[in-house]
């Protein structure tokens, strides 16, 4: 049990961890310190409760299995622009979408499209107002275009190469 | 942001409303899978703004202006995506983390770099890719990925 816990919070058990070294060594920074995280946290806890509202919308919605069904639905150009959009929007551990992708590998999709749908995921369209929040409209819109853009050409390159050892 | 936060609860909150009137079993559901996750993440989120105040507080400008810095040009952006890449959890934790950098002084293509490589490159999660998509797949697509982040950063450079 222990080991579980260790496991799945050691970023909380390391952050109290520093908190009680810090409070050992500057109490009075270390109070600052927790003051500000605790500001931040407050400040930004409505935007957490709305886009995890939204979280739940989409993944009803648009659940994780139409997304796999219209990934595997279309080949070509149109095929790679879906799974750039779909990166977007899925949401997940790497545990649940590892699996997940490569069930779509198994039915025939193109590495590609693996590989487009894991580097569009660093953009999620539905976090965008949090992200705006911390890093401002010009980063975050910015960095979603080139991060989209990016994806296509990096699906491909990743496919020549995997393709490449069969000839 | 607390504004932003409140227009945008309103907003979801309203689209929940319409769904309600379509499917309430199905918005139950979403409600649910919402809070659920909502609560399974809230120890990360703690953790998180945590560190956020403790980088504020501690973390001294000079050091992440030297590492991560403008003037530390190509190093900044490796360095940014190589922590990245070390690093684990959703890309929600990723954005406070990279707005308390980016306060400290770091250079913001050194933070994309950052932002990228924390989301699509995992040196933790690799055994597990691989095992799900084979080796050759799992070391391409982070090689590659890692490559794309610092070049995405340096682009952002650009477009700021």
């Amino acid at each position: 049990m222990i080991r579980t816990l260790i496991r799945s919070q050691w970023l909380l058990l390391v952050t109290v961890a520093l908190y009680l070294w810090a409070f050992a060594v500057a109490p009075e920074r270390a109070g600052n310190a927790l003051a500000m995280g605790a500001g931040t946290f407050a400040s930004v806890l409505l935007l957490i409760v709305a886009v995890f509202g939204l979280v739940g919308l989409l993944q009803v919605w648009i659940s994780r299995e139409l997304i796999v069904r219209l990934l595997g639905r279309e080949g070509g150009i149109k095929g790679l622009l879906v799974a750039a959009l779909c990166g977007t929007l899925l949401i997940g551990p790497a545990y649940i979408i590892f699996p997940l992708l490569m069930s779509l590998q198994k039915q025939g999709a193109r590495w590609a499209v693996i590989t487009i749908v894991l580097t569009s995921y660093a953009v999620k369209l539905q976090m965008i107002p949090i992200e705006v929040g911390f890093l401002g409209w010009p980063f975050t819109l910015s960095r979603a275009i080139l991060t989209v853009t990016l994806a296509i050409p990096t699906g491909l390159l990743v496919e020549a190469l995997m393709e490449r050892r069969q000839l | 942001m607390l504004l932003v936060g409140f227009i945008y609860l309103l907003l979801i909150g309203s689209a929940y409303l319409v769904f309600f009137s379509i499917n309430p079993q199905k918005s139950r559901q979403s409600l649910k899978i919402a809070g659920q996750s909502l609560i399974k993440l809230l120890p990360l989120l703690v953790a998180i703004f945590g560190l956020v105040g403790l980088f504020q507080e501690f973390l001294p400008p000079q050091l992440v202006s030297k590492w991560l810095g403008e003037s530390s040009g190509f190093l900044a952006l490796l360095i940014g995506a190589a922590a990245g890449a070390i690093a684990i959890g959703p890309p929600l934790a990723a954005y406070p983390l990279a707005g308390s950098l980016i306060a400290a002084g770091a250079w913001p293509p050194a933070v994309a770099a950052f932002i990228l490589s924390w989301i699509s490159v995992g040196i933790i999660t690799l055994p597990f890719e691989a095992q799900t998509f084979g080796g050759r797949f799992a070391l391409l697509r982070n090689g590659i990925s890692f490559i794309v982040a610092i070049l995405c950063g340096l682009l952002l450079g650009l477009l700021l």
